[in-house]
């Protein structure tokens, strides 16, 4: 057991930039590092037939992007941020975004863990924020659309996108499973810590989360980041975009505050959220997240949504990684923590076999619904 | 939450798992409805509607198409429960703890094994049931006598696909050389044979091997296979992401196929007329294509009266050198020996339905033994074939096919998974389960397309003709007893020209019937009758009637293709994979277009009977230039979606149209069609890729002029 606080860096980028950004990194020491598919959503202005079919709705394009994460120690976050927003060009709107959590690695394999980078100088981003914090949000597979159209029409921020399998209470009923489908769809979104609220509450109604069966919703914090802000695409009548001009306040004002949305606050504290939560993340090879989570469930955990990713490992000294890896986001609750853990690391979950890294982190809010207590 | 606590499973009781399997049930199977309403009504409403024909054995065709929906939804929830699976994990776990030669072994031996679990050479032969071994001596061989040596050439063909398909992934190779070098190759070959009458006939079933092999069981398994390998090669950036086997599986099957071609051109006699064919000087060398001279002499005797109006010479004559002594001879030996009669024509009663058909009296006489046999035996064998469908054969035919394709194949999988590679099977229970439902559905699904889209494919095929030309409706046939000559009445053609006719009372109508003596017994005073319809649309192959059959062709090859189970297992492999960025409905629109249009210049092909090589080579040759100019992802899922769209569901509609439209206009072959169906998605797919990169690239580049404006500022 470690428990460092450590950066995890996220960069969500356009396909096209991957090898410029696994380039960057890996010139300048990260040497592990996890690469998985997502898709960012964009509203699109419609135009000719399906305009008027839309009644001029705007309809919704998807493109693929490639998440990249990794650990570094804090005192090296600043310059990976730098270093990736000059690689993937995320001065431009539309080329991704990038953020780091403060994160505890609890354990890891020898093979992964944190990457030990030389210090740099680099120039601070300009478009870097520090007012942020992020949602995540688990729903059936084919509801995300739903949920980031209502993200997008905000206008806070891009969310990505991804792929994931449930396991939890499906998978105490036998072959009888098979009946409830597993596919998750996984909605990542950093807002400015002032829209947050707003698009979480809009995010709960959109999803109907509310509802049982529906899925889960939390927030976890960010400590900075450069958010996507390209929420529209096609020709725009005017002389600057949406997005520039926001953009361009932002810098006037120097920060974000001042998109703080008036009022309408007091009716959402209606709503019942669970706290002091934990995100525990446990990335190991393909194939052994479902027996560690099984391990986990067994001491309570609710269960666990597994999504593929990619390991890119250079110059690897030592053990081999294979890069078919795979990670298990558990959500639950601080006390169940260590039990948890040690449950995974009894079955294996830090050896050569599943060469396995947990890092958690804190889950301030998180929302779903939850049986009426009789 | 709390009463989850325990890890255990949870006690479901019957009330709850029926809960639970309810909406399950209800929404595969609904899912499977729409993807294959509109094929199912579109030909019942183009039949009855449209040609004017009510469906004949409307019950049966009812039950085979239900069976049809719920084979499918067993099939589709097997591969995605089962096979895909199995093939995934294994596509993980061999390259990380086997070297590279025992995972080429592997590949070589999957696309072997996965030819000969789904025989795509049944398919085949009845595309070519027609091909006369003097029109074209070399397609005949290698379908008939040298069939086994065809299969095995497909099989090394599918080996070495999956096997460099493999290769490409492990050393994320690109796929464009290898189409660039086969294509062309393959195009130049194609080019060639065009003026070489034998390899003419045989570049139509090299292409449409290509087409065929990849059967719905195979693309499934080696999608999953590529896409699990792809996962483990360390590479920053792959975009072909586990894509392309189908497509070299669709290409290296027709080098095989034409290369075996050129093997035994030397050996086969150039195509003659039938006559020349047969004779005694020309014997030796037609010998090449037969076991044995009974066989030539029995197939000479079942298709001499194959096609009266294009066979002028009388072949069964010229193979007995004109001597009715020695045909009858083989008669009698035919007749006294059941078993030699069996082999040789095929079935126990050929001999009295090639008698009852096309026989003299004489020869009847031999064949039945007395004049009353022969009355009964003409009444009995004389009529169409009527299909015996007994269940019991049914059942146990299909369910032997289903259990070849998939069970070898699947067992070798976890054999190589248990032993070789020396892993767990991962959710066993879920696996075999879906193996099971994957044979249970594919046996059930192969007797819903026997009983139900095959009839119905074929009652459509062989009566669209009708739209540009008079057909006939031979389930009509009704004999006329006690016929008297006297009834016949002749008129005049403005040339002059004498026709035989006579009046017919059908209830209260009084119908002309023109006279063909053929038709006419003397022996039994019976007239056998057949009622023709058409042209229903403008005249004798006239236009509007030929733009009718176009326009049915797309909308059938449109509606076949989406209801095709390894186009949907395709679709949801892109949507996974491409995380929802590639949709699969857009997918499947793009490709179910594209054999529409592929389908349609096939038949047209058929109707105007145009070579080949002229529909064939140019839109490869355009598919070169396009190739070169997409991306690599667009690549690889474009060319494999031409590997996938010709399977169980388009393949038989296609035939059936095909030889309905090629037997009424006599043409040799019925190949082509298939292959062309195989093109026109890959163009379409690579088109609408092309799209979707520029609005992409639109998008960044609107981007990036937005810092101008910027910096500007």
């Amino acid at each position: 057991m470690f428990n460092t606080k450590v950066s995890r860096i996220t960069a969500i980028i356009n396909k096209g930039s991957l090898s410029a950004v696994v380039q960057a990194l890996t010139a300048n020491g990260v040497r592990h590092m996890q690469v998985g598919a997502g898709r960012a959503s964009a509203l699109e202005e419609p135009r000719g037939l399906r305009a008027i079919l839309n009644a001029g709705n705007p309809s919704m394009a998807n493109d693929p992007v490639d998440i990249v994460t990794f650990l570094v120690k804090q005192s090296r976050e600043d310059q990976m941020i730098a270093l990736i927003a000059d690689a993937a060009r995320l001065s431009l709107p539309g080329m991704g975004s990038v953020y780091s959590e403060e994160v505890n690695l609890i354990n890891s394999h020898d093979s992964c863990g944190i990457n030990d980078v030389p210090s740099l100088s680099v120039k601070k981003p300009e478009n870097l924020s520090s007012e942020l914090i992020g949602i995540g949000c688990i729903v059936q597979r084919g509801q995300g659309d739903a949920i980031a159209r209502v993200v997008l029409e905000t206008g806070a921020t891009v969310p990505t996108i991804t792929y994931g399998y449930g396991t939890g209470v499906r998978d105490k009923l036998g072959l009888l499973r098979i009946t409830i489908p597993a596919e998750k769809e996984v909605l990542n979104l950093v807002v400015s810590r002032y829209d947050a609220e707003v698009v979480m509450e809009l995010m709960i109604a959109a999803g109907k989360l509310n509802q049982p069966g529906r899925g889960f919703i939390y927030t976890h914090p960010v400590r900075q980041g450069i958010i996507n802000n390209q929420i529209t695409r096609g020709a725009s009548g005017h002389a600057a975009s949406m997005e520039q001009i926001i953009s361009a306040l932002d810098s006037v004002k120097g920060g974000i505050e001042w998109r703080r949305r008036a009022g309408g606050s007091a009716s959402l504290n209606a709503r019942q959220f669970l706290g002091g939560m934990v995100n525990l993340s446990l990335i190991c090879n393909e194939g052994q997240a479902a027996g560690l989570v099984k391990a986990a469930m067994q001491v309570g955990a609710p269960g666990a949504t597994i999504s593929k990713m990619k390991s890119v490992v250079r110059e690897s000294e030592g053990k081999h990684v294979s890069p078919a890896r795979e990670i298990a986001v558990l959500i639950i609750s601080q006390n169940q923590k260590n039990d948890v853990v040690e449950a995974i690391r009894t079955s294996g979950g830090f050896q050569d076999a599943s060469q396995g890294e947990i890092v958690a982190c804190e889950v301030p809010r998180a929302f779903t619904y939850l049986t009426p207590k009789a | 939450m709390a009463a989850n606590k325990s890890g255990g499973k949870i006690k479901v009781s019957f009330g709850q798992a029926l809960d639970l399997l309810g909406p399950y049930v209800r929404e595969r199977f609904m899912g499977q409805v729409k993807s294959v309403w509109l094929i199912i009504l579109y030909l019942i409403v183009f039949q009855t509607l449209v040609l004017g024909i009510p469906i004949a054995e409307a019950s049966i065709i009812a039950v085979g198409l239900s069976l049809v929906i719920v084979g499918l939804t067993f099939f589709m929830e097997g591969l995605l429960l089962g096979l895909m699976p199995l093939g995934e994990v294994i596509g993980v776990k061999l390259p990380q703890k086997s070297p590279v030669i025992i995972i080429l072994i592997f590949a070589f031996m999957v696309g072997m094994g996965a030819t000969y679990a789904e025989p795509a050479i049944g398919v085949l032969k009845q595309a070519g049931s027609a091909v006369t071994p003097w029109d074209a001596p070399l397609l005949f061989l290698l379908l008939n006598k040298h069939a086994a040596v065809l299969v095995l050439g497909v099989g090394v063909g599918v080996g070495i696909a999956v096997l460099f398909g493999v290769l490409r992934f492990l050393y994320n190779w690109s796929l464009k050389p290898f189409i660039y070098i086969l294509i062309s190759g393959l195009t130049g070959v194609t080019i060639w044979g065009f003026f070489d009458p034998n390899m003419l006939h045989l570049t139509g079933l090299a292409w449409d091997c290509g087409a065929v092999t990849t059967g719905p069981v195979t693309v499934p398994l080696v999608l999953a296979l590529g896409i699990g390998i792809s996962r483990v090669v360390d590479s920053g950036d792959s975009d072909s992401a586990g894509f392309g086997v189908v497509t070299l599986a669709s290409l290296f099957p027709i080098i095989t196929v034409l290369a075996l071609g050129v093997y035994f051109l030397g050996s086969v006699p150039a195509p003659a007329p039938a006559a020349q064919f047969l004779s005694a000087e020309h014997r030796p060398q037609s010998m090449v294509l037969f076991d044995s001279e009974e066989h030539m002499q029995a197939y000479a005797l079942q298709n001499s009266y194959f096609n009266l109006k294009h066979q002028t010479a009388q072949p069964v004559e010229a193979v007995f050198d004109g001597d009715r002594q020695r045909l009858n001879q083989f008669l009698t030996r035919l007749k006294d020996e059941p078993a030699l009669a069996e082999t040789l024509l095929g079935s126990p009663d050929g001999l009295a339905r090639w008698a009852a058909r096309h026989g003299d009296d004489a020869q009847r006489l031999l064949v039945f033994g007395s004049p009353d046999a022969v009355a009964t035996g003409v009444m009995r064998y004389g009529g169409t074939e009527q299909q015996s469908t007994a269940l019991l054969a049914l059942l146990s035919n299909n369910f032997s096919l289903a259990l070849q394709a998939i069970l070898p194949l699947t067992l070798f999988l976890i054999l190589v998974l248990v032993l070789i590679i020396r892993e767990r099977l991962p959710r066993p229970d879920e696996i075999l389960l879906g193996i099971m439902f994957a044979i249970i559905g594919m046996g059930v699904f192969n007797i819903g397309i026997e009983l139900g889209l095959t009839k119905l494919g074929n009652q459509v095929g062989g009566k669209l003709p009708a739209s540009f030309t008079a057909i006939p409706l031979p389930e009509r046939t009704r004999t006329i007893t006690n016929f008297d000559e006297k009834v016949i009445k002749t008129a005049i053609s403005e040339q002059g020209e004498q026709v035989d006719f006579f009046y017919l009372k059908d209830d209260n109508n009084y119908q002309e019937i023109p006279f063909d003596r053929s038709n006419f017994d003397p022996a039994t005073s019976h007239y056998r009758y057949t009622p023709a319809i058409g042209p229903l649309f403008g005249g004798q192959m006239g236009l509007s009637g030929i733009l009718v059959v176009l326009l049915f062709a797309f909308v059938m090859g449109y509606g076949a293709t989406l209801a095709e189970p390894a186009l949907n297992a395709l679709g949801l492999t892109v949507e996974e994979i491409t995380v929802g960025t590639f949709k699969k409905s857009l997918l499947m629109q793009a490709v179910a277009i594209g054999v529409g249009v592929g389908i349609m210049l096939g038949v047209a092909k058929i109707i105007w009977n145009i070579p080949l090589v002229y529909l064939l080579a140019p839109p490869y040759l355009l598919l070169l230039v396009i190739t070169w100019a997409s991306t690599e992802e667009f690549v690889n899922i474009g060319w494999d979606s031409a590997g996938v769209t010709t399977g169980p569901i388009t393949v038989p509609l296609v035939l059936a149209m095909g030889l309905g439209i090629g037997g009424q206009i006599g043409v040799v072959e019925g190949f082509g069609i298939l292959s062309m169906a195989s093109v026109c998605p890959i163009l379409s797919v690579l088109l609408v890729g092309m799209r979707v990169t520029r609005k992409r690239k639109d998008a960044l580049a609107s981007a990036s002029g937005e810092t101008h404006a910027k910096v500007a500022a």
